[in-house]
């Protein structure tokens, strides 16, 4: 017979500390500390920036010198077909070529930007912070035609969890917008305006849900626009994007889906809509400052495929 | 139950005047297709997006 084994079991007490758990779920929402939201026109930042990237189809080059830490003058040149918006469903498109100089100025508290172009029209936009919280915003575009140059002037004001914003246009146009952290998550804004020249007034919600992995957003308007929108960080180079816009005074809806890949030596951003319509962006940077751009733009249901190429010098 | 029966029947009117109204069909099937890929890339975004990254 085998010998047990014979192994004085010593049952050692211990005692045992219980550190409460506290997991990410449970914890407490200050509601009193939540954080800023972003500006009400740019609640759908992430998806405009992968779904649209600035197509054109031609040549471009631009070149941008510093001449010294706040101040640096730009010169572009874009030769190729213009398109001219007309009333039939074919698109018209006249070729030409325009040179454009441009002058920034850049402070920590106030950016000036100025271009003007060789046919006549002037853009500049301004942006000075007042105070800490309060910033004002200024652009404007004039032109040569009588009726077609327009101004904007707007005041921002930034809270603890809101921020608020006051427009004012010429042709007697008033905008207001706010919007309000909810929860550390969800933000809500809501927006009015006002167009005295053309009799219309317009109010619009909107609102806003984001964690690390995803942000989607959603806002409709009187105007009958609804819009959709969801981005997917998949990882810290690539995000996902589908977005949807209908509106239903002009019986108009579009949804599109893409990718933006964002490398070390380049940046590729394509989308694929519903109207039949493939996109898609890149640029590479070839040295320090040195950026060659490719676009290609197929629209498979008008029949109309547009290709352009450019380089970027400076930063 | 005759309630849901008049609310079916009203139902197949509303489907009918969508569909076969050539005009409200030329949008509505814009609309189909806009809702269906915006609703399909955000299912395959959310339960396939990881194999997209590099």
């Amino acid at each position: 017979m085998a010998a047990a084994l014979n192994v004085p079991l010593t049952t050692s007490t211990t005692t045992v500390t219980t550190i409460p758990q506290m997991t990410k779920g449970e914890e407490k929402v200050d509601y009193l500390n939540l954080p800023c939201p972003i500006p009400y026109e740019e609640i759908h930042r992430e998806a405009l920036m992968s779904l649209k990237p600035e197509l054109f189809e031609g040549m471009r080059f631009d070149f941008t010198k510093g001449l010294n830490q706040k101040f640096s003058l730009s010169h572009s040149v874009f030769m190729g077909p213009m398109e001219i918006p007309s009333q039939s469903s074919e698109t018209i498109k006249i070729p030409a070529a325009h040179y454009e100089f441009g002058a920034n100025f850049i402070d920590p508290k106030l950016m000036l930007f100025g271009r003007i172009m060789t046919d006549g029209r002037l853009n500049a936009r301004v942006k000075c912070d007042l105070t800490e919280n309060l910033s004002l915003k200024a652009n404007s575009q004039l032109t040569n035609e009588p009726h077609m140059s327009h101004g904007m002037v707007s005041f921002d004001y930034k809270g603890k969890d809101y921020r608020t914003q006051f427009q004012l246009g010429n042709g007697a146009l008033f905008g207001a917008n706010y919007i309000q952290s909810v929860t550390p998550h969800l933000s809500f804004g809501g927006e009015v305006f006002w167009a005295g020249q053309h009799r219309k007034s317009g109010i619009g919600y909107a609102a806003r849900y984001n964690t690390d992995k995803m942000v989607a957003t959603g806002q409709v308007a009187s105007t009958g626009l609804v819009a959709l929108s969801y981005v997917q960080k998949v990882s810290e180079k690539v995000s996902l994007a589908s977005d949807f816009m209908y509106n239903y005074m002009s019986k108009d809806v579009t949804a599109s889906f893409g990718y933006d890949y964002i490398l070390r030596q380049c940046r590729l951003r394509g989308k694929i809509d519903s109207n039949g319509c493939a996109a898609a962006f890149l640029e590479e940077r070839l040295n320090m400052g040195l950026n060659f751009i490719l676009s290609a733009e197929l629209d498979h249901r008008k029949k109309d495929y547009k290709f352009g190429f450019g380089l970027t010098v400076g930063e | 139950m005759t309630d849901s029966v008049v609310s079916v029947e009203k139902l197949k009117a509303f489907v009918h005047s969508q569909y076969y109204d050539e005009e409200k069909w030329a949008l509505n099937s814009k609309l189909l297709r806009a809702v269906g890929l915006f609703a399909g890339s955000i299912f395959l975004m959310r339960n396939y997006g990881d194999l997209m990254a590099i």
